[in-house]
């Protein structure tokens, strides 16, 4: 610590600033050197190929080749620990089948494999001329640009979609932008900021910070942590504070290795979590556990959640979830007597119908317990130095570019969802929708004001995203909306399913060791990515394709004076130093540090940190932490925290539960994948070789279901097959299937799109999001599994557990 | 660390109270040693899952090495840590001579081999 904690601002200070102030002291580190016949590089890994983490890394380099990668001892944020995706990452980065020229192919021939090589220029001036017709006959709204997740694309693809001049940007075609979107805008509904779990990220000094201290619990709740690595959370952090006296309570119908050690296990029915935090929350107000000074200087509704929570009784929810009364009790009473408990939650809280509120729920035990802004509790994170766009779409920078008005605007598709509407992001159900029938019903505006009106919508851009193996519900619904467009344009590493079946143009992007770039994804630190070779035949950066996009458009529409004010920049470090315009490093600088840590502090809330007057509190409209959440109220939605029901289970749909009987489960992680990218990389395909569904010994008994079988899983959405394999890991009553898959080693051309709909899981899932517009049911759908008769593409089976 | 040519004297203390399986250990020898896919100088093991009493699990993982293991002494003798045990996500592989290993064994669940 350098500074006193009174000097501290959230995310760090501004430019202003004389000196910057950070809590690193830079002083005799290196960017590179030399060892032995190599050039050592220091960089931090934000991607590609997809990741949620920015792990140090030493990138050694000879003769313009990558030769290894390894972890970088003197990195705080992972301390030279890598992960098998990083370790093994020249597999990918080399890869003979690396996409490596801008491909055209005619739009009547989407789906064959018989792409050809265009240039640059040309793909630029076909997107152009598209897109051009397009907005004249239609409006900008008629294009739909969407991220994926895992590249560094969540700040930069919302300026491309504001160059474009459209208000649909979004994560398509994630059915209720069911992936932390929900809970972030939950938190900042509820409590006016992002909160994380502490596990000293925020301080260089990590574990030996003597501010800090490890939380006496952490609720491991849906989500394996040491797999996932979710949101910008290096996994294994849970396993430090483990060392450091950390207990777990773990959350989850499957028995993870964390649930293994866990304090408590509650091994609960899928979809029933905010049920089981409510009845905890019962626990704490009935037995007078809860934090009352923090609840009564903090919080605002309390008396209304707690009168709330009386129908949630211990034994009542026991039945509902299937798990132990007195488990509840007991796991209560850790949460509510622990020094410092939070929550490691995962994307199963936005993968159930209501799941707006279920993450709801989780914070309402949180705030009940006080656990917010002290050491190992939950704390505010906000963009480091004012850097905004390394995590999330930036207003301020999409207010800062200098763009042409465009038609349309306004006319963002939010449909029937105010919530959702304050998003920023259009929802994707209502979008396949648009796709389908032609034209885009608008219902509220920006502001969540009913509108009326309709337009189709002609045009997608899809970057870093593979939505028809992946993000996307129904894909067999996908599939044909999207070859129904005029335009589709991908950027991507390698030609996937849907690159191959909608894709026009497909444009390559560049992977970390080859671009410059930064951190990103959630701000403990900001650092630079340091280009150490150069990019692969004509491989850009994500953000290089998007600038030298934005320009080639605006010059072709408008001129280039207009377009150098639209895209100014000539090389990526100007881009760079655009982004960190209001930080006090220039690219070159934070490259030669490659991380700078801002000052942070504890009880942000109670110093006035977190407000924008100045005033203590939380940055909401009562300054409070709202368990009566009047947001959520003016959107005309419910105030307080509750538990629905999935819409397909066996308690609320019994006689669809007769037809199948089995939960289903999807898209748990596993080692060396991230989402549907890695099937490449032989090293990381050995650990998982094949979609696997996970059932239980005895259900697959009843089935006449053998280890490594094909089985055939159906419902009335869809069906797929994948491989069984037996575990006394999952419930009885449940099965739990991978996500992602497809089979890049199959022929391009023998028209199975690599595979993608055999094994893809997600024709089981609706495209229906819960009332708020959020969330799905990517985590809480009803299946019958059988023996599948046809075993074709069966092959070794080389399961782990 | 100690700079040395030599692995005599030298083990990896394995606390598998907290190795996760995440195969960094078997990934980051076989990247260092550039062995084929499948190809590692350390193994990882599994023991479970089992209900060994109600609510009681076993489900451990066990990095071992095996004959392939050179004790890296390449990067040894560069003042580095074995490639797996720099990598461990899980911090569970200490390196080290064999007396200061042994002192640190202070609970169940760590294995020290002699390299």
């Amino acid at each position: 610590m350098l500074e006193e904690e009174t000097s501290c601002q959230v995310g760090g200070s501004p430019a202003a600033e004389d000196k910057p102030l950070t809590a690193d002291a830079p002083q005799g580190r290196l960017w590179t050197w030399q060892e032995g016949d190599c050039t050592v590089i220091r960089s931090n890994a934000r991607t590609g190929p997809g990741c949620h983490d920015n792990c140090g890394v030493l990138l050694y380099v000879k003769d313009g080749k990558l030769k290894k990668i390894e972890g970088d001892p003197e990195n705080p944020y992972n301390q030279g620990r890598l992960c098998l995706r990083c370790l093994a990452a020249k597999e990918m980065i080399e890869h003979p089948s690396r996409l490596l020229y801008p491909l055209k192919r005619s739009r009547d021939k989407r789906g064959q494999d018989c792409f050809e090589r265009t240039s640059w220029e040309e793909a630029f001036s076909i997107i152009t001329r598209e897109f051009t017709r397009i907005i004249d006959a239609y409006g900008a709204q008629a294009i739909n640009v969407t991220q994926g997740t895992g590249r560094d694309i969540n700040g930069y693809g919302p300026l491309l979609a504001r160059l474009i001049g459209t208000p649909n940007y979004g994560m398509g075609f994630l059915s209720g932008q069911g992936c932390y979107a929900p809970r972030l805008m939950m938190m900042f509904f509820k409590v006016g900021d992002a909160f994380v779990c502490d596990y000293s990220q925020f301080s260089p000094e990590r574990y030996d910070d003597p501010r800090w201290q490890p939380p006496g619990v952490i609720m491991v709740w849906g989500n394996n942590p040491v797999v996932a690595n979710s949101d910008g959370t290096l996994g294994h952090w849970v396993v430090e504070c483990m060392k450091r006296g950390s207990e777990i309570i773990c959350i989850d119908p499957k028995l993870t290795w964390l649930a293994g050690r866990a304090k408590h296990w509650l091994q609960v029915r899928p979809g029933t979590d905010a049920a089981l935090a409510l009845a905890f929350c019962n626990v704490i107000i009935n037995e007078q556990l809860y934090d009352a000074d923090f609840v009564s200087r903090w919080t605002y509704g309390f008396e209304q959640f707690a009168e709330s929570v009386q129908g949630y009784t211990p034994d009542r929810v026991a039945t509902i979830c299937d798990v132990g009364e007195q488990s509840i009790i007991e796991a209560a009473r850790a949460i509510a007597r622990a020094k410092g408990a939070c929550l490691q939650w995962g994307v199963a809280v936005d993968h159930t119908s209501e799941g707006f509120y279920t993450g709801m729920t989780m914070f309402d035990l949180l705030a009940l317990t006080g656990n917010f802004e002290k050491p190992g509790t939950m704390v505010a994170a906000r963009p480091c130095f004012g850097v905004e766009e390394t995590w999330l779409a930036s207003q301020k920078a999409i207010d800062a570019l200098e763009v042409p008005a465009n038609p349309g605007l306004e006319k963002r598709l939010s449909g029937p969802y105010p919530a959702l509407a304050a998003l920023g992001m259009p929802s994707n159900d209502e979008m396949l929708k648009a796709l389908e029938t032609g034209k885009a019903d608008l219902t509220v505006d920006e502001a969540g004001q009913p509108v009326s009106g309709s337009y189709p919508v002609k045009a997608v851009w899809l970057q870093t995203n593979n939505t028809l193996a992946c993000m996307g519900a129904q894909p067999q619904r996908l599939l044909p909306a999207l070859q129904g467009t005029d335009l589709n344009v991908v950027v991507d590493l390698f030609m996937t399913p849907t690159a191959m079946a909608v894709a026009d143009i497909v444009l390559p992007a560049a992977c970390f060791s080859e671009r410059p770039g930064l951190t990103g994804h959630h701000p403990y630190y900001l650092g630079a990515i340091a280009q150490a070779t150069n990019p692969p035949g004509e491989c850009k950066s994500d953000q290089r394709i998007i600038f030298e996009f934005a320009r080639h458009f605006w010059t072709a529409r408008e001129g280039e004076a207009v377009a150098r004010l639209a895209s100014p920049w000539e090389t990526e470090e100007e881009f760079y130093d655009w982004i960190l315009r209001d930080a006090p490093f220039t690219y070159a600088e934070l490259k030669e540090r490659t991380w700078a840590y801002p000052e942070f502090c504890y009880n942000k809330h109670e110093k006035g940190l977190l407000r924008p007057d100045g005033k203590p509190g939380f940055n909401t409209q009562t300054g409070r932490y709202e368990f009566h959440c009047l947001a959520l109220e003016g959107f005309g939605l419910a105030p307080l925290s509750g538990y629905s029901e999935p819409p397909e289970s066996p308690v609320s749909s019994p006689e669809l539960a007769e037809k199948y009987p089995l939960v289903l489960t999807t898209g748990a992680r596993r080692w060396g994948y991230f989402h549907s990218e890695h099937r490449q990389s032989p090293t990381l395909r050995q650990f998982a070789p094949w979609p696997e569904v996970m059932i239980h010994p005895q259900t697959a008994k009843e089935h006449g279901i053998g280890e490594g079988d094909w089985v055939l899983l159906e419902n009335d959405f869809g069906s797929c097959r994948m491989r069984a394999h037996l575990s006394v890991r999952i419930r009885r009553d449940t099965v739990s299937a991978d996500h992602g898959w497809w089979f890049p080693e199959r022929d391009p051309g023998d028209g199975t799109l690599f595979g993608v709909l055999e094994v893809n899981v997600n024709q089981l899932l609706p495209m229906r999001p819960g009332r708020s517009g959020y969330c799905n049911s990517y985590k809480s759908q009803l299946c019958r599994i059988s023996k599948a008769a046809d075993t074709a593409s069966a092959g070794p089976s080389d399961s782990e557990d | 660390m100690e700079h040395t040519n030599d692995s005599k004297g030298f083990g990896l203390l394995i606390d598998y109270r907290y190795c996760s399986g995440c195969h960094s250990c078997e990934v980051a020898c076989q990247v260092e040693h550039g062995y084929q896919p499948g190809v590692f100088g350390i193994t990882l093991m599994q023991l479970g899952p089992e209900e060994i009493k109600p609510g009681k699990w076993q489900y451990d993982f066990l990095p071992v090495p095996n004959d392939r293991c050179d004790a890296c002494v390449e990067r040894s003798a560069a003042g580095k840590l074995p490639s797996c045990a720099q990598h461990c996500q899980a911090g569970c592989i200490s390196y080290g001579r064999i007396e200061e290993l042994s002192s640190m064994m202070a609970h169940r669940k760590m294995v020290l081999f002699r390299l």
